[in-house]
């Protein structure tokens, strides 16, 4: 079980093993420092303090979601259903925040959390595949949102004045309480993947499901509860947005799984599951933003360029991490 | 040993997905699209006239903004859809156009992709770089609020065009300068009228649902309808989603099943062409057998006009650049502007579509 999973590093193995795993789990980091840096030298608006945190603060939103799609993605699966559930997330919560800032908290976290929950069982019990049960929940949860929204058409304000509004407006030292929230939700996650159990399950089951199932391990509730998360940190993230925004957007997260995907495979989870960090996750994520802030700075360029540039990054990067992966192998 | 080998197949297909999916993200909008038409690079000077304006008035005071001398100034523009869309083309254009005319310092120019947070995350960052003014075509009414916050704090007066946002006018933005979409339709009901002698069975191709533009392009036309036009009998109304290629097959079914049908409205030009199509493919000739109405104002559609195919088009004129700037410019002056200044529209039929094919867009 420990081949497969928490502490890879301290397995034997040749030097150039041993360089190819780290470049496979901090790639983007490097990419994440060299941008950055280079950016600050040539944009002079790039390095200030209202920049970085602004950065941080839109990525923040991303970086909830992907923290989900990283269990699922180790775990061997995939969750395609974030995007409309975390939209849905931000229309029950501006909903909920007409009555009261408990309402705008719990009926998000738990509708999203139930519509991960069946997936997940669906998944795990049935034994059908993620991007089939997913791809209904992406269909399910953006028709749900449409219904309770009245196709679109309603937008539901979070109340001025609503304690609510401060989740993700206010701030600590200056610095916006979703950024420590991620942090804090980062922290958690990479205890829960190098400290618990359920942690090396995920990677044991993404690694090799029939060795897994035969080692006795819990591989059935081990997804429940990874889908089930997802759905939780897919509706916070869009809980947060509503937050942010004060309202209940109905047109968001179209396409955002794919972006949340991609910024996990960025940071160097093998979309083939059973290996992957948490950190690299944040580090796509920020990857991403700054890809995009960049693009703005040079302010000539094309927006589209940002698609051009991530797609062609992630191209690479799964490349990379197929070569790293016979080079392992040797 | 199915479970081993199956999960195979759609991994290799999300990764794929995933690569595709990035590399067309923002093609995928419910705004008005058009991906054939080539964006007018020479003439369309089709300026836009003031029809009229409502709500109170803002001065420079009243937004407890600083006078600013245009001519020096970093201005920016945030632009809502992807510039595939005519209408989106046509509008980036003007404002380019009008800030060159205008003799700003620097431009800076921004596309949302039709995503809300990356609007907010353009507007910070333009505000990081230094803008001093701020024209917006808003992706959505709300959401906007971190954005127009940001800009409130750093004293920049805001400019929505072509949407308007819920935020409290003369405190987050200064006016909106926008058509009047329910009219549009009214005049759609008009031009249905002009083209079809008053008799006529007509289907409505809807723009996409949960949209003010679909909603009020048609109530527009069916209060006119209602109200002044009792040979006009609505027998079909379906969404098409503002796309040309959906616009031509829900229009083949509503043929096929209601072969009565003798006219069509379309919400957009997209539609209205896929729309020619259908007609054309059920062996009848569009803009005679068959009355077509639209609105936009796109080139391909006003050259359909001159080729006989579609019977009128109404303009929805994207040419905000002039205009925002003389705004922006009597607004720091000191001049007081009102909340809503709301653009002339003009029309395209059968007697001036050749005359007027140059200030299609």
């Amino acid at each position: 079980m420990t081949a497969t999973t928490a502490a890879p590093e301290h397995l034997p193995g040749s030097g150039r093993a041993r360089l190819a795993r780290l470049a496979q789990r901090q790639g983007a980091l490097v990419i994440l420092v060299a941008a950055v840096l280079v950016s600050t030298f040539v944009f002079d608006s790039f390095g200030t303090a209202g920049n970085l945190t602004n950065i941080a603060l839109q990525a923040s939103f991303l970086a909830v979601v992907a923290l989900g799609m990283t269990f699922v993605i180790m775990s061997g699966g995939i969750d395609l259903s974030v995007g409309s559930v975390f939209a849905l997330g931000g229309v029950l919560a501006a909903w909920g925040a007409q009555h009261g800032t408990w309402a705008a908290l719990l009926v998000p976290l738990t509708v999203c959390g139930a519509i991960g929950l069946v997936q997940g069982l669906v998944i795990a019990r049935g034994g059908l595949p993620p991007f089939i049960v997913t791809l209904a929940g992406l269909l399910f949860a953006r028709g749900l949102l449409l219904l309770i929204s009245d196709e679109g058409a309603t937008t539901y304000k979070v109340p001025a004045g609503s304690a609510f509004r401060e989740l993700a407006q206010g701030g600590f030292l200056g610095i916006g309480y979703p950024i420590w929230i991620v942090l804090a939700a980062f922290a958690a996650g990479g205890l829960v993947l190098h400290r618990t159990s359920y942690g090396s399950t995920v990677l044991a089951v993404g690694g090799q499901e029939d060795a897994a199932d035969l080692m006795g391990l819990p591989v059935a509730r081990t997804k429940l509860v990874t889908y089930t998360m997802s759905g939780v940190l897919a509706g916070f993230g869009g809980l947060l947005m509503a937050s942010y925004t004060s309202s209940g957007v109905t047109v968001l997260g179209v396409g955002m799984e794919l972006e949340v995907i991609s910024a996990v495979v960025l940071g160097g989870t093998l979309l083939t599951g059973g290996a992957g960090t948490v950190l690299g996750s944040l580090v796509g994520v920020l990857l991403l933003q700054v890809i995009r802030n960049v693009i703005n700075q040079v302010g000539s360029l094309n927006s589209n360029w940002q698609a051009v540039i991530s797609g062609t990054i992630l191209l690479i990067v799964v490349t990379v991490q197929r070569w790293l992966a016979t080079v392992e192998r040797r | 040993m199915n479970r081993a080998t199956s999960p195979r197949h759609w991994r290799i297909l999300a990764s794929s997905a995933v690569v595709l999916g990035l590399a067309l993200t923002g093609c995928t909008n419910p705004g008005e699209q058009d991906q054939a038409a080539a964006p007018s690079g020479d003439g369309g000077g089709d300026g836009q006239v003031v029809k009229e304006s409502s709500g109170e008035d803002c001065t420079l005071e009243d937004y407890g903004a600083e006078k600013l001398d245009l001519a020096n100034a970093v201005v920016g523009f945030s632009q809502s859809e992807p510039d595939t869309a005519a209408f989106r083309a046509a509008e980036t254009k003007s404002i380019r156009e009008a800030a060159d005319a205008a003799g700003v310092e620097r431009l800076l120019v921004t596309n949302a992709n039709n995503e809300l947070p990356k609007q907010i995350a353009d507007i910070q960052n333009m505000l990081s770089q230094g803008a001093e003014f701020l024209i917006v075509a808003p992706v959505n009414s709300d959401g906007l609020d971190p954005a127009l916050d940001a800009a409130k704090q750093k004293g920049v007066p805001v400019l929505t065009i072509d949407r308007k946002v819920t935020n409290t006018h003369c405190e987050d933005y200064v006016a909106f300068l926008g058509s009047d979409f329910y009219e549009q339709g009214r005049r759609a009901a008009d031009a249905m009228n002009e083209a079809t002698g008053g008799e006529a069975k007509v289907a409505i191709l809807l723009g996409s649902s949960g949209n003010n533009v679909t909603d009020d392009r048609n109530s527009g036309f069916k209060e006119q309808v209602a109200a002044e036009y009792p040979g006009l009998e609505i027998v079909a109304e379906q969404t098409a989603n503002f796309a040309r290629d959906e616009g031509q097959s829900v229009a083949e079914q509503l043929l096929q099943s209601n072969p009565d049908i003798t006219a069509i409205y379309a919400h957009n030009d997209e539609m209205a062409l896929g729309a020619v199509t259908a007609v054309q493919a059920a062996g009848k000739q569009p803009g005679t057998d068959v009355k077509i109405v639209s609105i936009d104002g796109t080139r391909n559609a006003v050259q359909a006009i001159v080729d006989g195919n579609i019977n009128a088009v109404i303009e929805s004129n994207p040419r905000f650049g002039p205009l925002a700037f003389e705004t922006a410019e009597k607004f720091f002056a000191g001049e007081a502007i009102p909340e809503d200044v709301i653009i002339e529209d003009d029309e395209y039929n059968q007697d001036n579509a050749e005359a007027e094919l140059g200030n299609a867009f």
